[in-house]
C-alpha cells in the first residue's frame, strides 16, 4: 500500500488550544507553515497536498491569539525612533535589535511612531522604518508595517510634550513632501511601498482637511490627534477620509456636553462611518472608566495602544530625549513618564499585554473582546484585514500563545507564553 | 449476526470504538500489512469517532498503518463545503489522529468522469487487500451508505440518486433550501460492504428502531438494504436500548443472553483468527479451538441457505464455506486460555434423544454441503 513517511514542509500543527475567532474562544487546531509564513487551510493541505504536520504541538488548553499589533510605539528598550545617529547604519542595527526584543512581548507587528520633529530627522529616519516587505523573516522579530508620523502638523494648543517650535501647518501636498521627504510619502516605483503608513494631524489647521483624500488615495491612514477640532470639524475630517483618532481623549478637547469634540464622532447618531481610535490603557493617561466608556461607545473601533517611549523596559531614572530641536529629559518612575521638572505626561513605558490586562480588569470585557483590540481591529484600521490580526487560513502566521491563569479574585491576567512569527516559534516563556 | 445492546448511545459508541481499537491492535498492522477500515459519515458514528480520537490522544491506538475507505460523498458540492463528507471526516476524525492522507480514500464527487471514479474506487479497495472492517450506520429507511430503498443488493460503487426523503432530511444542513441540497451521491454498493471481512453497524435512537427491526427480524429485502447483512458471515450490530423499541422482547433477550453466556464462559464472541490478523498472516492452529458452536451453526445455516450471494462471491464467504480445505475452516481463537478443550456441537446434539425430531432439525454439515452444491448447480 501507499504508505510513505511524511514529507517535511515546515508545517506545525498547534492543537489542544482555544483559538480567538471573532468574539469567541473556540477549541480547534491551527496549522502554520514556516515555508510560506502563513496559516494553512489544513483540510486542503491534507487532501490536496497529502501532507501531515512535521510537528504537533500540544498547547494544553492555552489561548492562541493572532500576534499583537501596536499602533503607537515611540521606541523601547532604550532606543527612540526619533533619533538621528551619526552613523545611520547603527540606527538600522538598533531598530533590528528592538524588533527582536519587542517580539518577545507578543507584539509581532507595529507601526514605529516618530513624534513632531524637524524635516531633517524625518528624512533621515523614515527610510529605516518602512515595511520589511517581502523579506518575511521570522528571525527578524517584530515587523514594521510602515511608519507612523505623529506630527508636526499638530495644533500648538494640544502639543502634549511635543516641541511647539517644530509644529507646522500644511497648505498643500508639497508641504508634506517637503517635510517628510518626497520618497517617504509617495509610492516607490519598484515595489509600490511607502515608508509612511499613518499620519497624525490636526485637521482644523491649514488645508489638512483637503489633503486627507490625497493621503488616503496613497493608502496612508489619516488620524485625528493633537487637535483642537470641534465636533463639527472632526466630523468633516471623518467625512473626508480620516479613519483613526490618535490616543483618544489625550491631547484633544475634553468631551463637553454642548460640544462633544473629537470624541463625538464615535456617536452613533451620525450617518458617517465611525473611525477607529487608539486608547492608552496604562492606568496613567486615562481613568479606567473613561476607557470603558470609549469601548462601549464603539467596540469595533477600539484599539489598545501603549504610546510607549524608549524608556519602556529600562530601570527608573532620568533619560535624555530628542524633542524637535531641543534636548530634554524625561523622568521614569515606575510606569510613569514625566517631562523632567513638570507634571506633563510624556508617553508611557507600559507594554501592550499590560494594557490588555488592564482593560480586562477594568471593563468586564471578555478575553476575545480585549484581544480583538490589539489584533483584528488594528489590522482593519491598517487595511490589513485577513493578512494580520487573523487566524483565518491565508493570514500571516503571527501568533501569540497566552495562558489565562485564574485566582480567587478572577482572572489573574494573560501571560505571553509563546510567540510565533511567520510560522516559526521565536519566543518561549519556558525557555526564556 | 451479533447484536450487542447497550443502555445508551454513549455506551454503544464506546463499545464500537473499543472494538475497533482491539481489532486494529490484534491485527498488528504494518506498512506492508495495513488494516483497512471502511468508514461512514452522519450522526450515528459521531460518538465512535470522538472516542477513537480520545483513545488516540491517550496513546491507546495508532492509525499510522490504517488505510481508510469512506462509504460515500455528495456529487456537485465543493470538496471543502461545510457539508461535504470530506469536511465531515476532516473535522471529526482525520484532523485529530495520525492517519496519513495517502491512506485516506474518499470518493470524489467532482471527478470529471464519475463512472470511472467508481470503478477506480473498487479497484483501490481490491488492491489494498479488501476491507477488514466496514463500520456503518443506517438511515431511518434502513439504508446503508447511500444505498437507498430499492438498491440492488448486488450493487457496487456507483452514482446514486438520493431518495426524496433523504434530500428533505438533508435540507436542514443546507439552510432549508431544497435547491442547495445535492440530489446525487457516489456510494459504495451493498455488495461492496458485504465483501468486507467484517461489518460493524452502529444504530442508536428510537428513530432507527423500525429500520433495525426490519433488518434483523424480517427477511432480506432491497427496501431495507441493511437487511442484506444477514448474508454476511461476520456482521455485528451495536445499538442502544432505544433502537430496540420495535424488536420483539424475545429477540432482545436472545441476543443479550448470548452475550452473557459467552462472557460467563470466559469467551468473547470473536472472529476467526484468519480474519482477525488479516489474509497475509497465518492462523495459529495450535492455539485455536472452536467455541460457541451454537452460534456458528446459526451463521453457517443462514449463509449456506442464502441464494442471493452466489455471484460474485465475497472473499469472506469462502473462508466459511464447507468446500474449503480444512485449514481454512471457521476456527476461532480464544481470548483467554482455559484448560478445557471445547468441541463444536450443534443444537441437535444437545437434545437427549434427537431421533424423535430427526426430520425437522437443521441438517448436519455434510447434508448442507450437498444442498449448497445443488443450489449452485441450479444457479449456474
Amino acid at each position: 500500500m501507499g504508505i510513505t513517511t511524511p514529507t517535511h514542509d515546515g508545517i506545525a500543527k498547534l492543537t489542544n488550544c482555544r483559538l480567538l475567532r471573532g468574539n469567541e474562544l473556540v477549541w480547534g487546531d491551527v496549522w502554520v507553515s514556516s515555508t510560506t509564513g502563513k496559516i494553512l487551510r489544513s483540510q486542503a493541505t491534507f487532501y490536496d497536498d497529502l501532507i501531515m504536520p512535521d510537528n504537533t504541538i500540544d498547547l494544553k488548553g492555552r489561548i492562541v491569539s493572532p500576534g499583537f499589533i501596536e499602533c503607537q510605539l515611540n521606541g523601547a528598550f532604550g532606543f527612540n525612533f526619533s533619533t538621528v545617529l551619526e552613523d545611520m547604519s547603527e540606527y538600522r542595527k538598533r531598530v533590528s535589535d528592538l524588533n527582536k526584543r519587542l517580539v518577545q512581548t507578543g507584539v509581532t507587528s507595529y507601526i514605529p511612531t516618530v513624534t513632531s520633529q524637524t524635516s531633517d530627522l524625518y528624512k533621515k529616519v523614515l527610510p529605516f522604518l518602512g515595511t520589511s516587505g517581502q523579506r518575511r523573516a521570522a528571525e527578524d522579530g517584530a515587523e514594521s508595517l510602515g511608519a507612523h508620523v505623529e506630527g508636526p502638523f499638530l495644533n500648538p494648543g494640544k502639543n502634549g510634550v511635543h516641541n511647539v517650535g517644530v509644529l507646522r501647518q500644511a497648505e498643500s501636498f508639497k508641504d508634506l513632501e517637503d517635510m517628510y521627504g518626497t520618497s517617504n510619502i509617495n509610492p516607490d516605483a519598484a515595489d509600490d511601498s511607502i515608508p509612511i503608513k499613518m499620519i497624525t494631524a490636526a485637521p482644523e489647521l491649514g488645508h489638512m482637511m483637503e489633503l486627507i483624500p490625497e493621503l488616503r488615495s496613497r493608502g496612508i491612514v489619516c488620524s485625528v490627534g493633537h487637535s483642537e477640532a470641534t465636533y463639527e470639524e472632526a466630523s468633516v475630517a471623518v467625512a473626508a477620509g480620516a479613519t483613526m483618532i490618535t490616543h483618544l481623549f489625550n491631547a484633544m478637547r475634553p468631551l463637553h456636553h454642548r460640544n462633544p469634540g473629537v470624541f463625538g464622532v464615535l456617536g452613533i447618531a451620525e450617518r458617517l462611518p465611525r473611525p477607529f481610535f487608539g486608547v492608552i490603557a496604562d492606568g496613567i493617561h486615562l481613568h479606567p472608566t473613561t476607557v470603558k466608556i470609549a469601548w462601549n461607545a464603539h467596540p469595533d473601533g477600539f484599539i489598545l495602544v501603549t504610546d510607549a517611549m524608549h524608556m519602556a523596559g529600562l530601570p527608573d531614572g532620568t533619560y535624555p530625549w530628542t524633542n524637535g530641536e531641543a534636548q530634554q529629559f524625561i523622568t521614569k518612575k515606575g510606569a510613569v513618564l514625566l517631562l523632567e521638572g513638570s507634571e506633563t505626561i510624556a508617553g508611557s513605558s507600559s507594554i501592550l499585554i499590560d494594557c490588555v490586562n488592564n482593560f480586562l480588569q477594568w471593563s468586564g470585557a471578555t478575553i476575545p473582546q480585549a484581544l480583538k483590540a490589539v489584533t483584528s481591529t488594528p489590522a482593519a484600521m491598517l487595511d490589513l484585514k485577513g493578512v494580520k490580526g487573523s487566524l483565518e487560513a491565508g493570514a500571516d502566521a503571527d501568533l501569540v500563545v497566552l495562558s489565562d491563569s485564574c485566582t480567587e479574585d478572577g482572572l489573574a491576567g494573560l501571560v505571553v507564553e509563546e510567540v510565533w512569527k511567520f510560522g516559526t516559534k521565536v519566543f518561549d516563556n519556558c525557555t526564556a | 449476526m451479533r447484536l450487542i445492546i447497550r443502555d445508551d448511545t454513549e455506551a454503544a459508541s464506546f463499545y464500537v470504538a473499543s472494538y475497533i481499537v482491539e481489532r486494529i491492535k490484534h491485527f498488528d498492522p504494518a506498512p506492508a500489512h495495513p488494516f483497512v477500515l471502511g468508514l461512514p459519515t452522519g450522526s450515528s458514528p459521531l460518538g465512535v469517532y470522538r472516542i477513537l480520537v480520545e483513545k488516540y490522544k491517550a496513546g491507546e491506538i495508532s492509525f499510522e498503518n490504517v488505510v481508510t475507505f469512506n462509504m460515500d460523498e455528495y456529487i456537485g458540492i465543493p470538496r471543502d463545503h461545510p457539508q461535504s463528507y470530506h469536511t465531515f471526516m476532516w473535522q471529526h476524525f482525520f484532523s485529530h489522529v495520525n492517519i496519513h492522507p495517502r491512506n485516506v480514500h474518499i470518493l470524489d464527487g467532482n471527478a470529471p468522469n464519475l463512472e470511472a471514479e467508481c470503478v477506480e474506487y473498487e479497484a483501490k479497495i481490491k488492491s489494498s487487500g479488501g476491507i477488514d472492517l466496514f463500520l456503518a450506520g443506517i438511515g431511518e429507511d434502513g439504508h446503508i451508505a447511500f444505498n437507498e430503498p430499492g438498491s440492488s443488493l448486488a450493487s457496487r460503487t456507483r452514482v446514486k440518486t438520493l431518495a426524496y426523503d433523504t434530500v428533505l432530511a438533508n435540507s436542514r444542513f443546507f439552510n432549508d433550501d431544497l435547491d442547495q441540497v445535492p440530489k446525487m451521491a457516489l456510494t459504495v454498493g451493498v455488495q461492496t460492504v458485504l465483501e468486507a471481512r467484517e461489518v460493524v453497524v452502529i444504530v442508536h435512537g428510537a428513530r432507527k428502531s423500525l429500520a433495525l427491526q426490519r433488518c434483523i427480524e424480517q427477511g432480506v429485502n432491497h427496501m431495507w438494504t441493511l437487511s442484506s447483512l444477514q448474508l454476511h458471515p461476520h456482521p455485528m450490530i451495536v445499538c442502544d436500548e432505544d433502537a430496540t423499541l420495535e424488536l420483539q422482547v424475545k429477540t432482545v433477550k436472545y441476543f443479550k443472553s448470548i452475550e452473557q453466556v459467552a462472557r460467563a464462559q470466559g469467551f468473547e464472541q470473536i472472529l476467526p483468527s484468519k480474519i482477525r490478523t488479516g489474509p497475509s498472516k497465518p492462523a495459529l492452529p495450535a492455539q485455536t479451538i472452536l467455541v460457541n458452536g451454537e452460534r456458528d451453526r446459526h451463521v453457517d445455516a443462514a449463509e449456506s441457505e442464502s441464494p442471493t450471494i452466489l455471484a460474485p462471491q465475497p472473499t469472506t464467504s469462502r473462508l466459511l464455506s464447507v468446500a474449503t480445505p480444512a485449514s481454512e475452516c471457521p476456527i476461532r481463537s480464544r481470548s483467554v486460555s482455559p484448560d478445557i478443550e471445547l468441541v463444536p456441537d450443534r443444537m441437535a446434539s444437545r437434545i437427549a434423544d434427537s431421533s424423535v425430531f430427526r426430520g425437522r432439525l437443521t441438517p448436519g454439515p455434510e447434508v448442507q454441503a450437498n444442498g449448497l452444491a445443488r443450489v449452485n448447480a441450479v444457479g449456474a
